[in-house]
């Protein structure tokens, strides 16, 4: 679904975004993308929606060769990706209705197909009773609801989000990520790159981790960082090899060995896994019902 | 659904920048109005000194009955201080004259009924423009000539006056149109500037260039069409509020020019306001980097 090879990037003032980078995903994967700032996340992923072309390296995604696509086509690959940003990017005298149906709309949907998709999608975010409401009249992970709907109103193959929940409270990030969650069961690729340490942990996909614009590490179903000795009796070594996705690209052992020697990860500083993921599951729980009740006043009317 | 939307929203851009949009179209008005004042005024003076065209400074009417018009010719073309003798046949005479007295039925009427009464006449272009009192003492003396004529001070004046300010206008008229591009080049940009978050939105799913562009260029046409009837309106009103309040001018000047000049010109005026549009949205478009991918 999206592959890059041999990937490097220079900005005009000569900083290095990326380094040979070198990455597969699969149709239907959950990756996360980490790293500090400014090691390469979010150029990767503006590269996979061609907002940037690569100085060398190739880049496809959707089956389209991205980095040597004329502008004039970039339209329709842009068609096969959803994409979700820390601020959201909400049209503000526009209501929750309109912001998604807009993304219909300029893509040439009849008025058919967006009257059908867009209280879909609404109620896939759990925002069908707040379709009239403006975005300034609801929460932040309102807001970024709204985004998300909008971002797959057009049953994108890929979803991009970078940093969706950076600007929300734990609780309301596991929201969203249950959002992001049925989206990726529903077959759809989904590349997330993030900070957030406790979401990463809890939903065990795969981790690609980037420093100074390469990839260090790349795990099936990782943590957000190599947990040292002390943490592997807590986190069963094997769990790699029986995670359930079946492509991971680079061998693992390899990438921990290359991690540990750079990466900043100590036992200190690591935050109890165990007690953010309880946290995390009753905050998503809560989502869910707020979901629930949505699809019951819905059914209602 | 498409066309709709993207009429709908040229629409609404300019209702949203209304004033800007006034001093666009102004702009167009003004310049366009002043190109065609130019060339209806242009066109009265070409009518009205129709026959000293080419420098044509004195005209010897011909009898009826003479036959010998090539030697006359001739001779008169030998004379120093002449140039050169144009020939008009009595086909041509007649259609000059319909042309003179088209804002004259009486007189067209005796003509039409008679065209014989139109003479053919040589019509001579002096060497050096003042010649012509010499040229004329001359000619009435000539054989088979029954009448001269020659251009006046007044329709000296009025070709003088003609030329120059041709100029004048043309230059102005550039000036001005140049500038009418350059607004609405920024009435678009300001257009583009107030929806940036949109265009942004709209290039991030996937809008096609055109369903990006179209709307600011049919937003410039509007604004160039608008401008440009406009001017035209106003110009016909003008020219028919002169000609009427004119009618008792000395007889000699004809205010009358073709009504379908009139049309032609005022339509390829409005096309031209059109184009203005296109170019200055264009400029717009070009520069501006929320309407590229």
């Amino acid at each position: 679904m999206i592959r890059l090879h041999n990937v490097s990037k220079v900005y005009d003032n000569s900083v290095v975004a990326l380094r040979e980078v070198g990455l597969e995903v699969a149709k239907g994967e959950f990756v996360f993308l980490v790293g500090p700032s400014g090691s390469g996340k979010s150029t990767l992923l503006r590269l996979m929606m061609r907002e940037e072309r690569p100085d060398t390296g190739e880049v496809w995604v959707a089956g389209k060769h991205a980095s040597a696509l004329p502008s004039w086509k970039v339209p329709h690959l842009r068609r096969s990706i959803g994409t979700v940003f820390q601020d959201f990017k909400l049209l503000p005298n526009k209501t929750v209705y309109e912001n998604v149906s807009f993304a219909l709309e300029v893509t040439g949907r009849s008025r058919h197909v967006v009257r059908n998709q867009v209280p879909q999608v609404l109620k896939l975010v759990g925002l069908s009773n707040k379709a009239d409401r403006q975005p300034r009249q609801l929460s932040g992970g309102e807001q970024q609801r709204v985004s998300i709907a909008r971002a797959f109103a057009n049953r994108p193959l890929i979803l991009l989000a970078d940093e969706p929940t950076g600007n929300l409270d734990p609780a309301t990030s596991v929201g969203i990520m249950r959002i992001l969650d049925r989206i990726n069961r529903t077959g759809t690729t989904v590349v997330m790159a993030t900070h957030d340490h406790a979401i990463v942990d809890a939903m065990r996909r795969r981790v690609v981790q980037l420093e100074g614009g390469r990839v260090i590490r790349d795990q099936r179903s990782g943590a957000y960082e190599i947990r040292v000795q002390s943490n592997v009796a807590t986190e069963p070594p094997d769990e790699d090899s029986v995670a359930p996705t079946p492509d991971a690209v680079v061998p693992v052992e390899e990438d921990v060995v290359l991690a540990e020697s750079e990466s900043t990860a100590t036992a200190g500083t690591d935050p109890a896994p165990e007690a953010s993921l309880e946290d995390s599951t009753e905050a998503a729980e809560a989502a869910d019902e707020v979901v629930d009740e949505a699809k019951i006043t819905e059914s209602d009317a | 659904m498409r066309i709709a939307y993207v009429l709908n929203e040229a629409f609404n851009n300019i209702r949203r920048n209304g004033l800007v949009v006034l001093g666009a179209v102004l702009a167009v008005f003004v310049s366009l109005f002043l190109t065609f004042g130019t060339l209806i005024f242009g066109e009265i003076a070409r009518v009205n000194t129709e026959r000293w065209q080419e420098d044509v400074r004195v005209i010897g009417f011909l009898r009826v009955d003479y036959r010998e018009v090539d030697e006359l010719r001739n001779e008169i073309e030998g004379w120093d201080e002449v140039e050169r003798v144009i020939y008009y046949t009595p086909a041509e005479a007649l259609e000059e004259a319909r042309l003179l007295f088209a804002d004259d039925p009486r007189q067209l009427q005796i003509i039409e009924d008679d065209p014989s009464i139109i003479p053919a006449s040589l019509r001579v272009r002096p060497v050096d423009l003042n010649d012509y009192d010499t040229i004329k003492q001359r000619l009435t003396n000539s054989p088979g000539v029954s009448e001269v004529i020659s251009a006046d001070e007044a329709v000296q004046q009025i070709a003088a006056i003609r030329d120059g300010l041709r100029v004048f206008f043309w230059v102005l008229a550039s000036a001005l149109g140049v500038a009418a591009i350059a607004l609405i080049a920024n009435t678009i940009h300001m257009a583009i500037y107030a929806r940036r978050e949109e265009l942004e939105i709209m290039h991030l799913v996937g809008a096609s260039n055109w369903f990006v562009r179209t709307p600011f260029l049919i937003e410039g046409v509007v604004e160039g069409v608008f401008g440009s009837a406009l001017a035209v309106a106003t110009g016909v009103f003008l020219y028919n509020l002169a000609r009427n309040r004119l009618a008792d001018l000395p007889e000699f000047i004809n205010l009358t020019i073709d009504s379908s000049f009139l049309v032609q010109w005022g339509l390829l005026l409005v096309g031209f306001g059109a184009i203005v549009g296109i170019v200055g949205s264009g400029i717009s478009l070009a520069v501006h980097k929320y309407v590229r991918t």
